[in-house]
Parts: C-alpha cells; sequence; structure tokens
C-alpha cells in the first residue's frame, strides 16, 4: 500500500524517531508495538501530517507521497482527543461525513457495530473515555481513505469492548480497508494484528508476523518461542 | 455492540467494493460549508461570544444613554441655552460616543471571542483531524473570520437599536456618516480578529495568545503616544493605528490609505495565522513564510498609504473647506509645501493640523508639511528666534506667518498662489439638529430587555446545539 523510508523525527535533541523504516500492505491489520514513550504516536503523527518529518519520507507506488496523495490515503485518529466537545456525536459523525464526504452508507452499520445509538445525542465532551474512544473509532471507519491510523484504539474500553471493537476492525479490514493501529499492549495487539512493527526509543526493531519476528528473534540467539511479549523483549 | 457476524452479505459485499475503489476527494465547496456551519455551531457554544452580546447591551447603553442626555442639555433641556451648529451634529453628538462602546468591545471582549475559536481546536484535538482535510489552511481561518464577523453584526445589533431608539425620539439620521462609522468598527473588529486569530495560531495555549493580542494594542496606543511627543515618523505611523483609524471614521472621513491598510493587516494577519496553524509544516519553512509575508504586507502597506483619495461623509462636511474654498484651492496646480515651527505637544500644532491641514490633504494631494522643533512640549523654545513661524512655499515664493486659524493659513496660500480667495458664498450653514429629549426607555431596553434576550438566546441555542 505505501512504505515508510528512513522517518526520523527530533525534537530539539532529543530524537524522538531514527530511520524508522515499514510497508504497510493493504487490507492488513497492522500493529505498531512499542512501550510508552516508543515513539508511535509521533510516528503516527509524522505519518499522518500532523507533525513534521526531519527526515525520510512515505513512498506510493516507489515514488514520494504527496501531501494531496497522504490526503487521500491515510486517516489519522488520534488518542486522547475530545474534538468539538460541545457538538454532539451525531452531529461529529455528520460533520465528518460531509467534510471530508465520508463512507455514508457505512453510518448505520458502522453505529451498530460500535454501540453508539445510545449516545447519538450526548455531546461529545460529555462521554466517558471509552465512549470517547469508541465514538472516534467510529469517526474513523466511516472516513474515505483506504488507510486508517488509529493510536491506541483499546485504550479506555473494557475487556468485552477491546475484543468486540477488534473483532470490528478485523471484519473491516476483511473487506479490503487497511488498518494500522498504535498499541501499547502487546496482548491486544495479538488478537488483532496480522503482521507487527516494533518500535522502541524511536527505532524500528522487527517488522513481521508473529512467525517471522520469533525467527528474527531466534536468528538474533535468544530464546523467545512464538510468544509475542517475549519476542518483542528479546528484539527490544 | 452488536457483532460483525451479524453484518449482512450485502453490506460486506458493498463495503468490499467501496474500500477497494478509488476514493474521490471531497468536494472544496461542500467542505467549506460543512466548516461554515461547524463554526457557527461553536461560536454558538461558545460562552465568551454570549458574553460578549451580554455586555454590548449596557456597554451600548451607558454611552448612548449620556449622550443623548448632553446632546438634550445643549439644545436647551431643562432650561439650558441652546446652541448652534457643529455641536448638534447627531455623528459629533450622539454616534461617535455610541459607537465608542465597540471599540471597547472589540479591544476587550472580541480578541477572547477569536482566540476561542481559533485555539479551541488545537485544545480539543479537532485541529488534528481537521488539518488532514486537503483544505488550504486559509481556508480554514477565512471560514473562521466570516463566522466572526458574522457574531461581530449581531453583536452591532445594540448600536442599530440605539439608532433606532434615537429615530423613535424623532433625532436626525443621516446615513452615509452613520455607515461610516459603522464601517470603520467592521474594520476594527476585521483588525481584531486577524490579530487574534494570529496570534491564536502562533501559541500553544489560549492565554498566552491573549496576552499577545493585549500587548498589540497596548503597543498601539504606546505608538499613539509616542506619536504626540516625538511627531514625525512616529506620528504617520499612529494614523494607521486602529484607535486612530476608528476615530477618523468616527468624524465621517473614509481615507482610501486607510481602508486599503487596514485591509492589508487583516488578510495579512489571516494569512500569518493560516501560515502556523499547519503543524505538519516544519517550523523553519513557517519561518520563512512569516519573514516573506512579513516583507510582503510592509511593502503593501507602503504603496496603500500614498493612496491619495477620500470622502467625507458627515452632514456638517466636518472634514472638508467650503465648496468655495475646495474649489480655488483646487486651481492650484503647484505643489505647496509648509514648514511649521511647532513642538508636537503645542496645542497649536494640533490645531492646525486638526482643522487645516487635515483638510488641505484632501484638496492638495501633493502637499508637503514638515514640522520643526527641537523639543515635543515647545514650552522652553517659545523664546527662540523662530519657534511659532511657519513658512509656506509655492511657486518659488515663500512667505511666513504665525496664524493657525483656517482662515489664516487660507489667506496666506491664495496669496502665494494668486488666487482670488472666493467670495462669502449663501452656502447653507450646517445649523445643526438640536433635539431636547431625554432618553426615554433607553435603560430598559439596554440594562433590561436586551441582556434577557440574550440570556434566553443563550439558553435555547445552546440547548439545541
Amino acid at each position: 500500500m505505501f512504505q515508510a523510508r528512513n522517518l526520523t523525527k527530533r525534537y530539539g535533541r532529543l530524537t524522538a524517531l531514527s530511520d524508522v523504516s515499514f510497508s504497510v500492505r493493504r487490507g492488513e491489520v497492522l500493529g505498531l508495538i512499542g512501550p510508552n514513550g516508543s515513539g508511535k504516536t509521533t510516528l503516527f503523527e509524522c505519518v499522518g501530517g500532523v507533525l513534521p518529518l526531519d527526515a525520510g519520507s512515505l513512498m506510493l507506488d516507489g515514488r514520494p507521497m504527496s501531501d494531496r496523495e497522504r490526503a487521500a490515503t491515510l486517516f489519522y485518529l488520534p488518542d486522547a482527543i475530545v474534538p468539538w466537545p460541545a457538538q454532539t456525536v451525531r452531529w461529529a459523525i455528520d460533520f465528518m461525513l460531509g467534510f471530508f464526504r465520508g463512507r455514508t452508507y457505512l453510518h448505520t452499520e458502522v453505529v451498530t457495530r460500535l454501540g453508539l445509538e445510545p449516545l447519538l445525542d450526548v455531546t461529545m465532551g460529555s462521554l466517558s473515555k471509552g465512549q470517547r474512544k469508541r465514538a472516534l473509532l467510529g469517526l474513523g471507519l466511516l472516513m474515505p481513505q483506504p488507510v486508517l491510523l488509529a493510536d491506541e484504539p483499546f485504550e479506555g474500553l473494557d475487556l468485552r469492548q477491546s475484543r468486540d471493537v477488534a473483532q470490528t476492525l478485523r471484519s473491516y479490514a476483511s473487506f479490503g480497508r487497511t488498518m494500522f493501529l498504535s498499541i501499547h499492549q502487546i496482548g491486544d495487539a495479538a488478537r488483532v494484528c496480522d503482521r507487527f512493527v516494533l518500535l522502541s526509543g524511536g527505532r524500528a526493531r522487527g517488522e513481521g508476523t508473529s512467525g517471522e519476528l520469533a525467527a528474527l528473534a531466534a536468528a538474533r540467539g535468544s530464546v523467545a518461542g512464538d510468544d509475542l511479549e517475549e519476542v518483542f523483549l528479546a528484539l527490544t | 455492540m452488536r457483532s460483525p457476524e451479524t453484518g449482512t452479505a450485502e453490506n460486506a459485499e458493498s463495503a468490499e467494493k467501496a474500500f477497494l475503489s478509488a476514493t474521490a476527494a471531497p468536494s472544496a465547496v461542500e467542505s467549506f460549508r460543512w466548516l461554515l456551519r461547524k463554526e457557527c455551531r461553536e461560536l454558538l457554544a461558545s460562552r465568551a461570544w454570549w458574553v460578549l452580546l451580554l455586555a454590548m447591551g449596557p456597554l451600548v447603553g451607558v454611552t448612548f444613554i449620556s449622550a443623548v442626555r448632553t446632546y438634550a442639555e445643549a439644545s436647551g433641556l431643562n432650561g439650558t441655552t441652546a446652541g448652534v451648529g457643529e455641536a448638534f451634529s447627531p455623528l459629533i453628538g450622539i454616534w461617535a460616543p455610541t459607537f465608542s462602546a465597540c471599540e471597547v468591545a472589540a479591544v476587550f471582549l472580541l480578541p477572547f471571542v477569536a482566540i476561542r475559536l481559533v485555539a479551541g481546536d488545537r485544545q480539543s484535538g479537532a485541529l488534528k483531524i481537521e488539518t488532514q482535510h486537503p483544505m488550504p489552511a486559509f481556508a480554514r481561518i477565512a471560514a473562521k473570520t466570516q463566522v466572526l464577523l458574522a457574531g461581530w453584526l449581531v453583536a452591532l445589533l445594540a448600536p442599530a437599536v440605539a439608532i433606532l431608539l434615537w429615530k423613535t425620539y424623532g433625532g436626525s439620521l443621516y446615513p452615509p456618516e452613520v455607515a461610516t462609522v459603522a464601517l470603520g468598527h467592521l474594520l476594527n473588529a476585521g483588525l481584531t480578529i486577524a490579530l487574534a486569530a494570529a496570534t491564536a495560531s502562533l501559541t500553544e495555549h489560549p492565554s498566552t495568545a491573549a496576552i499577545l493580542t493585549l500587548s498589540v494594542t497596548v503597543g498601539t496606543w504606546i505608538v499613539n503616544f509616542i506619536a504626540a511627543v516625538q511627531g514625525g515618523l512616529w506620528e504617520r505611523a499612529a494614523g494607521y493605528t486602529p484607535p486612530a483609524m476608528v476615530a477618523a471614521f468616527q468624524h465621517g472621513l473614509i481615507r482610501l490609505d486607510v481602508v486599503l491598510i487596514a485591509l492589508v493587516l487583516v488578510v495579512s494577519g489571516l494569512a500569518l495565522a493560516s501560515v502556523w496553524i499547519r503543524t505538519g509544516v516544519a517550523i523553519r519553512q513557517r519561518v520563512r513564510e512569516t519573514i516573506a509575508l512579513t516583507a510582503i504586507t510592509a511593502a503593501a502597506a507602503i504603496a496603500c498609504s500614498f493612496a491619495t483619495s477620500s470622502w467625507d461623509t458627515s452632514e456638517n462636511r466636518t472634514n472638508s473647506f467650503s465648496r468655495a474654498d475646495e474649489a480655488a484651492l483646487a486651481q492650484i496646480r503647484a505643489p505647496l509645501r509648509i514648514e511649521a515651527h511647532l513642538a508636537p505637544e503645542d496645542s497649536r500644532r494640533a490645531d492646525l493640523e486638526r482643522k487645516t491641514i487635515a483638510k488641505l490633504r484632501r484638496v492638495m494631494p501633493a502637499l508637503q508639511v514638515q514640522y520643526v522643533s527641537a523639543t515635543s512640549i515647545g514650552l522652553f523654545e517659545q523664546n527662540t528666534q523662530h519657534y511659532g513661524e511657519i513658512w509656506y512655499e509655492l511657486g518659488g515664493r515663500r512667505e511666513m506667518n504665525r496664524v493657525t486659524t483656517v482662515g489664516g493659513v487660507l489667506e496666506t496660500i491664495y496669496a502665494l498662489a494668486g488666487v482670488t480667495p472666493p467670495a462669502e458664498t449663501d452656502e447653507a450653514e450646517f445649523r445643526g439638529h438640536p433635539l431636547a429629549v431625554p432618553p426615554t426607555g433607553a435603560a430598559l431596553v439596554f440594562y433590561g430587555i436586551w441582556p434577557a434576550l440574550v440570556v434566553a438566546g443563550a439558553f435555547l441555542l445552546r440547548r439545541q446545539i
């Protein structure tokens, strides 16, 4: 779908991302895994065009992706935001569908799947953390771009909600939608993702399926086995 | 939440096709409309705007009631002696003070409304979502500006109510001069909005933006103060500050250079806001764009300062000589140079500038005026040889006198130019529109009905959002 090449981002003397490269394939659920402070949000904000990169580029069909192509290809859903706090969920959905010319035909389905009906007339600012996360995921799923970057999509959700959201995301990925999810809970990531990018200290430590990562860990002399948590610890 | 397995096969098929197909870019016009709707709703949800509306009633009320009372007393109410002439121009007696409430609101309240609307997106995180739309940043700022100006027009309903009340009292209304005052306050609001938008985009936090905006406002006051003391270029620059601009409009004077420079500053402020609202652009790039924008703004403002057209829309022609004098002065083709040895704070200089030079500039665009003084107040220059002299140079001839009145100055110019002074004409002298009525009902309207309507409006409309 697209490739990230040597993405680098610095905040003054602090290097938040250093030469991070990976590729995103059509219709997959790609997990960006890393501990807190590893640079996951910075990476997403750079890929989503919200923050400028100091170096590196996104490639589409072998050439650098223009801003317009990025806007047409990717939609980045940030974590920990309360957009339009005075507006209702219903209006936020309508606005996003109208403003971005979203996937109106999915409106009812997404609202139903994410259990948003009782929240439609509640203002965004009044929602609990979990409710807001579901509402924001709903907005993301309704966007027209083929790739959805969601930062911590399970943050604030209880176990049942996490499982349901994971199923929903997988379901849309099976229809061809590409999901790139930033997840710090490796258990959540293992449940929903097809492939993983391991990020630690602002560097990509590995990319691949859990089997490929386990093989990579083994090649580096680790006996992590197939457990993703162990593989992650071995590679980072 | 519903399980995904319950999704219909039809849904799945249609979704798959849709996800795999190329996505159409959102229509720019349609997206802009949605943005306008959003900004309208955000403004209606903004407490700052409702507070501005609430305050406008009493602010306009206190100035209007006070102005009408003074006007009535000068017109003979309560047995006072009725005067005649310029004092009974509703422009000077009623509208300038009444609309001055708008200036207070534009300086101290409107910036917070604008900052809230611009910085709110950054605070809530909505900016991170909206900025992913390919729409140009200037369009996003323009949408906010349009809504803020619309919000300001709603606030201007308070002086509009004052106009209605004035008419019900039987007061005279000369629409061109009232429209000029309103235009001045609209431009002033535009400047405030542009400044607030720029500071809100430049800074991370709304409170920093508010401090920065008020600092710029205080800065313009300092420029005015320095201009009064130093004169020269400071005086020229001070003529384009918002207080000076509003003052000119409040006297019914529309100066093309002032309007153009105000528009240049408004567009530049909005452009600066749109440069800094693009969080995805490297800071260095934004700094480069800011430097380029500053240079373009300075060049455009300097170019606009050479525009000389102006229009006196006041009923009593307060900014103009008599028509006969204007016709006589128009015959003079040679450039006139005036050198006045008067200090900036000398009252004679202020008198000369306001009552004569300002009018001369309107009919003689090639006029050059130079003030010469060694001190700011002139008190210690009184005994110097040339202090108080006003030298006129026209067509190679020079003449000096010390008179600062309109008649004395014009007489000297006519003599130098060899132009026969116009005869005294029967041109209708402005006799004024005295009105000896108290501001009946105004207190109820501005202190009672207006706040009640605003509170009710806020309650009902905010609930419907």
